[in-house]
Parts: C-alpha cells; sequence; structure tokens
C-alpha cells in the first residue's frame, strides 16, 4: 500500500448533504462529530464545501424540488468518493415510499439518483452506527482510485 | 602573501556559499515538518480544550494495522491525500489566475521563509533590509490566497476575500508598525542583526507590547478564531477555498502549513533574541515555538468569531494605538538609550 | 477578558481526562457504548418456531416495511430495515409474541441485496388435500383452532370443532366446493328459514 492510499484512508473529509425529512438524522450525525464521539481522532472532518469532501454523508429522503442539487452536489465531489446514506428515508424511503400511486413531491430515497456505497439504516441511527457506517465507507475508499 | 589570505577569503566565501545553498535546501523539508508539527499542535491542543481527543498521537492497539500507528503528521496526510485526489477547475472561472495563483501563493509563502533565520541556519536573513523582504514576500504570499478566489467566480469565494481583504488592511497595518518598532530600536532593517543582537531592560518592555501586537497581527494573518470570518465555515460555505479542490486546494494547505511556520519563526527571531541564531539554543526555540502555538491555541478556542465590522474596529481601536505606543518606545530608546 | 479566564480555568480543570468514548465501542471492561436507555428500540428479531405466518405485522407496519410473499412451497415473512421505522408495532401486534425489538443497532450494509438488511422467516406451507395448492401454514390452522376453542359459546363448540375438522386441510377453494357439507353452512339456516 503506497504513502498516497495511507493518506486516503487516514483524513477522510465528510460533507453533510441533508435532502429533505426529518432531522433527526442530522441531530444524530451532528452528535456523532461532537466530543463524545469525537471522530477527529481518525482524522475525519467536516467539510463546509462539496469540493472538498471524500465522503458524501447524506440524510433524508429526497423530495422532486431536490433532484437537480442532489445530483449537482455529488458531481461537485472529486474523484475517490463515497456515498453514506444515513436513515431508513436515505436508505429505502421509510414512511415516505409510495410504490403504487407514485407521491406528487417525494421522489423517495438518493440511490434513484446516485449511487450509494454503503447504508446504515435506524430511525434515527445512533452515533455509533453512524460512525460504523462511516468507517466502512472509509475501506471503500480505499479500494478506489482517483480517476486520471 | 597577499594573494595567499585573498585566496582564503575566497575559499571562505565558498564554504559559505555552500552552506547557505545546503541550509536552504534543508529548510523546506524542515520548515514542512515544523509546520506540520505545529498545526497538528493546533488542532490536538483545541481538541483537548473542548475535553476530546483530536488526532490521535498513539491509536488503539487493535486498529493500528488499519489506521497508523501515530497521527502526528495528520495534518502532512490532508495534504497528501488532497494531491491524489479530482482537481475540478469550474467553467466560470478565470483559469489562468484560478491555476496558478495557489502555486505563487506557495512559492511566496517558501520564499518568505528562506529570508527567517533558524537556530544554526542565518540562511539569507544576513542580506540587507532582509525585514522588508521578508515582511513583503509574506504579504504577496496572502495577496495570491485573496486573487485565486476572487478569479473562481463563486459569490462565497468573493465574500470571503472581500472579508480577508479587509482583515488584511487592518492586520497588515498592526504587522508593520510592530516589526518597524522593532527595527528602530535596534537601528537594523537586517532580521540577522535583530535576532543577535543583545537584550536590555527598555528591549524586553519593546518585546512586550510590539510582541502583544505582532501576536495579535499573526490572529489575523492565519485565521485564528476571532479573526476567522474570512473562511468562515457553514456561513459562507468555506470563503475563499470554495471552488478549490484537488491539488490546487492542497497547495494552499501547503501554504498555511508554511506561512504558520514562518510567522512563529519570524516571531521568535525578532522578539525573542537570540533564540534563533546558534544551534545550542535549538531546544529553547522548540519550547518557544510550542508555547507561541499553545496561546494561539488558547485563543482560538476561546473566541467566538468577530463580524468583520467588530474586527476592523477592535484592530483600529486596540492594536493601532498599541503600535504608535511601541512607535513611541521604539523612539525613545533609539534617542535615549 | 475577566470571562475568557474563567472558562479557561474550568477547561484546564478537567484537561487530563477527554470525555470521548473509546471506538469500537463495545460491553467490554474498557471499552463502552455511550448511554443505551432501557426499551431502546434496534434491529427486531423473529423467532422462527413462534411465527405462524398470519400477516398481524404486515397490517399494522408504518413504513410498508414488512411483507409476506408466498414462493412455492415456502411462505416468506420478511422486514426491510431500510424501510423500517423501528415503531414496534409490529412487536404489539404479534399475537404469538414472535417478534422481538432487540437493542443491536449497529448496522452498516454496503448494498440493497445485503442479507443483513432484511429480517427473514421462511415458513412451510400446508398444501391442499384436494387440489394440491399450498395456501397456508401448519400452524396457523392449528393456532386458529386453539384460540376458537379457548373463546367460544360451549353450546356450539361441539359443532363447529367438528366442522373444523372435517374440512381441516383443504384450500378456501376447495373448502367453498365442499361447504356444503358442513353443520355450520349458512345454507341450512337459510333452509330453515323457508321453513
Amino acid at each position: 500500500m503506497g504513502i498516497m492510499d495511507k493518506a486516503r484512508i487516514y483524513s477522510p473529509w465528510l460533507y453533510h448533504l441533508h435532502c429533505g425529512g426529518c432531522n433527526g438524522c442530522d441531530i444524530e450525525t451532528l452528535a456523532a462529530l461532537a466530543p463524545r464521539f469525537d471522530v477527529e481522532r481518525f482524522g475525519i472532518q467536516l467539510v463546509p464545501s462539496p469540493r472538498h469532501a471524500d465522503i458524501l454523508l447524506t440524510t433524508g429522503c429526497v423530495p422532486k424540488q431536490f433532484i437537480p442539487m442532489v445530483k449537482r452536489i455529488y458531481e461537485q465531489v472529486p474523484a475517490p468518493k463515497v456515498v453514506v446514506a444515513v436513515g431508513s428515508c436515505a436508505c429505502g424511503g421509510s414512511l415516505f415510499y409510495d410504490d403504487a400511486p407514485e407521491n406528487y413531491a417525494i421522489l423517495g430515497h438518493p440511490d434513484l439518483l446516485i449511487p450509494v456505497d454503503v447504508y446504515v439504516p435506524g430511525c434515527a441511527p445512533k452515533p455509533e452506527a453512524i460512525i460504523n457506517g462511516v468507517v466502512q465507507g472509509i475501506l471503500k475508499l480505499a479500494e478506489k482510485r482517483s480517476k486520471k | 602573501m597577499g594573494s595567499a589570505s585573498k585566496l582564503e577569503q575566497e575559499g571562505e566565501q565558498m564554504v559559505d556559499l555552500i552552506f547557505t545553498v545546503i541550509s536552504l535546501i534543508v529548510i523546506v523539508p524542515l520548515a514542512l515538518f515544523l509546520g506540520v508539527i505545529y498545526s497538528y499542535l493546533l488542532r490536538k491542543l483545541s481538541a483537548r480544550f473542548q475535553w476530546r481527543v483530536g488526532p490521535m498521537l498513539r491509536m488503539y492497539g487493535d486498529l493500528k494495522p488499519l489506521l497508523g500507528t501515530t497521527r502526528l503528521l495528520q495534518p502532512l496526510y490532508d495534504i497528501l491525500k488532497l494531491y491524489g485526489k479530482e482537481t475540478i477547475v469550474p467553467d466560470v472561472s478565470r483559469r489562468r489566475l484560478f491555476v496558478y495563483s495557489p502555486y505563487l501563493s506557495l512559492f511566496f509563502a517558501v520564499a518568505a521563509i528562506f529570508f527567517i533565520p533558524f537556530p544554526g541556519m542565518p540562511l539569507l536573513s544576513g542580506v540587507p533590509y532582509s525585514l522588508i523582504i521578508a515582511s513583503y514576500l509574506l504579504i504577496a504570499s496572502i495577496l495570491f490566497t485573496i486573487l485565486g478566489p476572487v478569479a473562481s467566480g463563486s459569490p462565497w469565494a468573493a465574500i470571503g476575500a472581500r472579508r480577508e481583504v479587509e482583515l488584511f488592511l487592518v492586520s497588515e497595518l498592526g504587522f508593520v508598525l510592530s516589526l518597524f518598532a522593532v527595527a528602530i530600536a535596534r537601528q537594523s532593517l537586517v532580521i540577522w542583526e535583530i535576532s543577535s543582537g543583545g537584550q536590555s531592560l527598555y528591549l524586553a518592555l519593546l518585546t512586550v507590547t510590539a510582541g502583544a501586537l505582532m501576536f495579535v497581527a499573526m490572529l489575523g494573518k492565519l485565521h485564528i478564531k476571532p479573526f476567522d470570518m474570512p473562511e468562515a465555515e457553514a456561513e459562507i460555505v468555506a470563503g475563499p477555498y470554495t471552488e478549490y479542490s484537488g491539488k490546487l486546494l492542497g497547495t494552499y494547505y501547503l501554504t498555511k502549513v508554511f506561512l504558520l511556520y514562518g510567522l512563529v519563526a519570524l516571531f521568535i527571531s525578532l522578539f525573542l533574541p537570540p533564540i534563533a541564531t546558534d544551534v545550542l539554543w535549538l531546544p529553547l526555540y522548540i519550547v518557544a515555538a510550542v508555547a507561541l502555538v499553545f496561546l494561539l491555541t488558547s485563543v482560538q478556542v476561546l473566541n467566538p468569531r468577530y463580524r468583520i465590522r467588530n474586527a476592523i474596529n477592535w484592530y483600529l481601536k486596540v492594536a493601532i494605538p498599541l503600535g504608535v505606543l511601541n512607535f513611541i518606545i521604539a523612539l525613545a530608546i533609539w534617542l535615549v538609550v | 477578558m475577566s470571562t475568557e479566564i474563567k472558562i479557561l480555568k474550568q477547561v484546564l480543570s478537567k484537561y487530563s481526562k477527554p470525555m470521548t468514548l473509546t471506538y469500537p465501542s463495545g460491553v467490554a471492561p474498557d471499552r463502552r457504548y455511550s448511554q443505551i436507555p432501557e426499551g431502546l428500540r434496534g434491529i427486531p428479531e423473529r423467532d422462527k418456531d413462534k411465527c405462524i405466518g398470519c400477516r398481524a405485522c404486515y397490517f399494522v407496519c408504518s413504513g410498508r416495511a414488512t411483507s409476506i410473499y408466498d414462493k412455492g412451497e415456502k411462505r416468506t415473512v420478511e422486514i426491510f430495515l431500510f424501510r423500517c421505522t423501528f415503531c414496534a408495532h409490529c412487536q404489539e401486534a404479534c399475537p404469538e409474541e414472535a417478534i422481538k425489538m432487540t437493542n443491536k443497532f449497529e448496522i452498516a450494509v454496503p448494498n440493497r441485496e445485503d442479507p443483513a438488511a432484511r429480517v427473514l422467516t421462511e415458513l412451510d406451507l400446508l398444501k391442499c388435500k384436494n387440489c394440491g395448492t399450498p395456501y397456508v401454514t401448519r400452524k396457523l390452522v392449528d393456532r386458529t383452532y386453539e384460540r376458537l376453542m379457548e373463546k367460544i359459546d360451549p353450546i356450539v363448540k361441539e359443532t363447529v370443532s367438528n366442522d373444523y375438522k372435517k374440512l381441516d386441510g383443504y384450500c378456501p377453494d376447495c373448502r367453498r366446493a365442499y361447504g356444503v357439507d358442513l353443520d355450520t353452512h349458512t345454507k341450512k339456516y337459510v333452509w330453515l328459514e323457508g321453513v
């Protein structure tokens, strides 16, 4: 394993994308970043711009109004990237899931728009579960190489 | 006889030149290493202030094979990772300025380091007017952290850059006032002469007042907490760096590391002579640097972010009068002592 | 400035011990989870021996996570955790108390088809004696009989019991065909009314 691959594992930066929903998962995500669970121990940092990110952490189901933004934010993350879907809404639509008559306002899980690498079900997942998911995301990140 | 001494002199000059060249080559990785350590300390200490662990010095035993034994070089890993990533250049940006300004910024930061002495290595600090050269190079480095973002075409970057300009105008004033107060008191514009000069009671007084001013100016230059509104996270996305990614962002982070090292080194060489002159002082140099980083950290964690107007007012009300006071003290030392 | 000094004092007093938990957290003495409150609803778990495949959980599921489908001779009862809200309605509704919410919560799966994302139970279906189509689980028939016998009026108990045994093992379609033989068939009452 080269030094670049190691660096990729050692410093995953996280961008938190809230698509929609009840904000429960966002609160838990912020708790996971707070001193109690301190992810900076492993070099994980919350970054404010998607262009700096390695891991895109999505929460909530996607309303139809938000579809272009999700696509655009995903495209703005530079190449070796991993998407972690946190919460049941982001994994499978949860309560907002409608199959037979299509919902007029809500598309459903972001998986329909962007490739998700790790799913963390829970409503809302505990911070430990989120960290567990992010760690799996880091392992996937190590497998990916940057496109030249 | 005469020709022999001339030869000897030339030989000595050659040895000096070779030593200088070697030390110039050595200082870059050394400055990078020290800068990384300082940034690590900044992160680790602020984490400990917040009752967290921060980047781990010793990783948990069972995670060592996967996550490495130590994270002492965490800032370096961040930079290396950014160099291994895709670089996105926005279509709306002015491509040439956008791409080249991080590299120019890095170039000027590294160039500034050449004029600041390190224990055992005078480098180019003996050059006439090196104080002015060093301060200009530091300004140039910051200028390119403003120019690149402005060329990126993002409103967030533009707001960040504007804030940076406003902050830079006032903090630079304090910076220059404190530099020249020292220069007047020591009657020299050569960093090496200032840093190898002796100490006296009056000069110690100046060290306290001008040092405080320099410290405050450093806060503005390094975006330490009360003055971090240029890159205010979550408020204006990532400020000037919003549109930067991959290699270019890595270069800016590298510049930050070099700037941190450079400003700490400049502070020590100007205000704590003769620490930055001889190799024997190296332990004391490290202690002084760590103490300075600790002070920076405690300011960072104990303060909320100022609004830009408050910051300018604060600089104008507190820092600039302090600078004028410095000038008076310096003049008094020059004229009386 | 005095406030800052106060904060600094406060910070330094607890300086030596950060409040961060170890990772990976666990139940070992040097490892611990953050507070796990009593009655935390984690992943639901289904007891395969108790489940009778009655669809009670399917009807109450708020997130439409539970689904029941017959395939061949198997009936699959499934909770898709990606849609589960961990509301424990199924636990309340289950007549056999087969579903229990555990306090396991660390689930992260790499894809949709991962077996860890589903709580599956496969039950054997009973084949119809007449036509051979699998239609219901053995346990459901037995449990329905038991519960019926518990609550039924003693006057009609024997009649119903006989009827139940007569057509036990026939699928709904066949039962409709042979229903005339039953003592409890409505046709008999219609005939009586006519008299």
